[in-house]
């Protein structure tokens, strides 16, 4: 009987253990996690903040399901991991033999190295006890201060103000996410922000924080400014957890190196998630996210190849669909800074045909803003970013991912006030009809 | 509720319910699980995304709470054109 062990009880692990159980019904299964409250949903601690969510929805499995994939769970933390023995060895003291193993700790928050970061009320986003902090510390608090960017930091000001707590957001710049969205993208954003009551401070830096009898009560910035604060809230990005990989001798850059089985350099040890450095050949190196999605599918794949599988990871374009200031936005492909000279922006405002796609019936409602950004290639869509009106999006989803050819529009999409939404959608639906001539 | 107008209720909402349903959008779910908590009658469409398969459940009242609730867009509704003049 194959003996599994899978680190980490996030996404990737979860559906690692899936997939290994479609293929081994029998094989001994071993899920080690540090988190106290094992698998939940992590984006969706954005929710429970803004108390959009009860806490006990955050689990996606139930007991029951959990009973059903025959694991067994053990609430440790691995200190070394032996791969040539094929053993590890807890903080418990246990030791395990393992023929197959999984990597898949994720990643987690960088700290903020700033004077009065150990007081209480400094706090982060990074798991559920975290968000827990949060809330506790809101009912109280009057006032807060965030620093950072990226969704987390978004994430950390809406689900404060829901709670009533006047909050202050420093930015370094004069933009929001600015290797992402574009000047105009990080304006609608921050103006919803300063429309929500949020007060947006630019070209701001903290220095340290200031404290009293061992709490939060304000800070302070480089050029001498103080703002009184109950709550300093940070979210300056995450690092894949290597240590532990690092001190075993597994390859690493800034994750765990994997090839395209999701194997790393020690036989019968695989990474993913979070934690694993992919290559990625839509840009032609190694690289590392933090997406759901690929977290899900990388531990599928590395689960079927840990039961005997020889399946190959394809990264795919980059997408995720998030809300920025209560604006529903898709990202995908290319969007940033510092993209190829063979491209050319377009950017436009609204446009009613988004709406007129058959199949979608719109999710969201009440927005005032919209924002439609593509990428065009040579002979394909690159990218695109759909800000609050979500009808195009599936289009563009589709167009983008495989990498459709729309030479028939390239020229009119590049024109001047061309109508963009039109444009895709009939493209799109002219697909679509013939797709579905094919197959009948 | 007299017998004849409770069969049309139900009919009208059977009909709605053959006309439709929930289909969820896989890559766009991250299992926040707002959907099924805004179930009324507790249909675990979190699942159902997780898995990739319509809310076929028979109980589903097409109210559009999940469609209309979920922050990324996951759901939307397909028509069965069952009834299509």
């Amino acid at each position: 009987m194959q003996r599994y062990v899978i680190v980490g009880s996030g996404v990737a692990g979860i559906s690692a253990i899936e997939a290994l159980r479609e293929t081994d019904r029998s094989g001994e299964i071993t899920l080690i996690g540090d988190e106290v409250h094992n698998y939940y949903s992590r984006p969706g601690l954005a929710y429970y903040l803004t108390g959009e969510l009860a806490e006990e929805y955050l689990f996606p499995l139930s007991r029951n399901d959990f009973k059903n994939l025959n694991l067994r769970h053990l609430q440790a933390r691995v200190v070394s991991i032996d791969p040539l023995e094929h053993r590890l060895r807890l903080n418990t003291g246990e030791t395990l033999n393992y023929d197959r193993l999984l990597i898949a700790v994720g990643a987690s928050a960088l700290s903020l190295n700033i004077p009065g970061n150990d007081l209480a009320g400094v706090v982060k986003l990074d798991n559920l006890e975290d968000a827990r902090q949060i809330i506790r510390l809101a009912r109280k608090a009057r006032r807060a201060v965030v620093v950072g960017g990226g969704i987390t930091a978004l994430e950390i000001v809406e689900g404060l103000l829901a709670r009533g707590v006047r909050t202050h957001f420093l930015l370094r710049g004069e933009t929001y996410w600015s290797n992402v969205l574009d000047q105009v993208e990080s304006g609608i954003v921050l103006h919803k922000l300063q429309e929500e009551g949020v007060q947006v401070h630019f070209n701001t830096e903290i220095e340290k924080i200031l404290g009293n009898r061992g709490k939060v009560a304000g800070i302070q910035t480089r050029d001498g400014q103080r703002l009184a604060c109950d709550i300093l809230a940070y979210a300056i990005g995450v690092r894949p957890r290597i240590q532990l990989a690092q001190a075993s001798g597994l390859k690493t850059n800034r994750g765990i190196l994997v090839d395209n089985q999701l194997r790393t350099n020690a036989s019968d040890v695989f990474a993913a998630g979070d934690v694993a450095e992919v290559y990625d050949p839509f840009s032609g190196r190694s690289v590392i996210d933090s997406l759901w999605g690929p977290a899900r599918d990388q531990g599928r794949i590395a689960g079927k190849n840990m039961a005997g599988a020889s399946a190959h990871y394809s990264k795919p374009i980059p997408f995720n669909v998030t809300r920025l200031a209560n604006l529903t936005t898709m990202i995908i492909g290319t969007v940033g800074k510092g993209v190829d000279h063979d491209l050319v922006g377009i950017a436009r405002g609204d446009s009613e045909t988004w709406r007129q796609l058959p199949e979608a019936i719109a999710a969201q409602s009440d927005f005032d803003v919209n924002r439609l950004r593509i990428l065009v290639g040579q002979r394909t869509l690159l990218g695109a970013i759909v800000m609050g009106d979500q009808s195009l999006s599936k289009a563009l989803h589709h167009l983008i991912i495989n990498k459709v050819d729309i030479s028939a529009i390239r020229d009119r999409l590049l024109q001047a006030g061309a109508p963009l939404a039109s444009l895709i959608t009939d493209h799109y639906l002219k697909l679509r009809e013939a797709d579905a001539r094919t197959l009948h | 509720m007299n017998i004849k107008k409770f069969f049309r209720q139900d009919s009208v909402r059977r009909t709605a319910l053959v006309q439709g349903f929930v289909v969820p959008e896989t890559s766009r779910c991250v299992q926040c699980g707002i959907c099924s908590y805004n179930c009324p009658i507790n249909i675990d469409v979190r699942r159902h995304a997780w898995l990739g398969i319509p809310v076929k459940d028979s109980h589903c009242l097409t109210c559009g709470e999940c469609v209309a609730r979920c922050p990324r867009g996951v759901l939307s509704f397909e028509r069965t054109h069952l009834f299509a003049e």
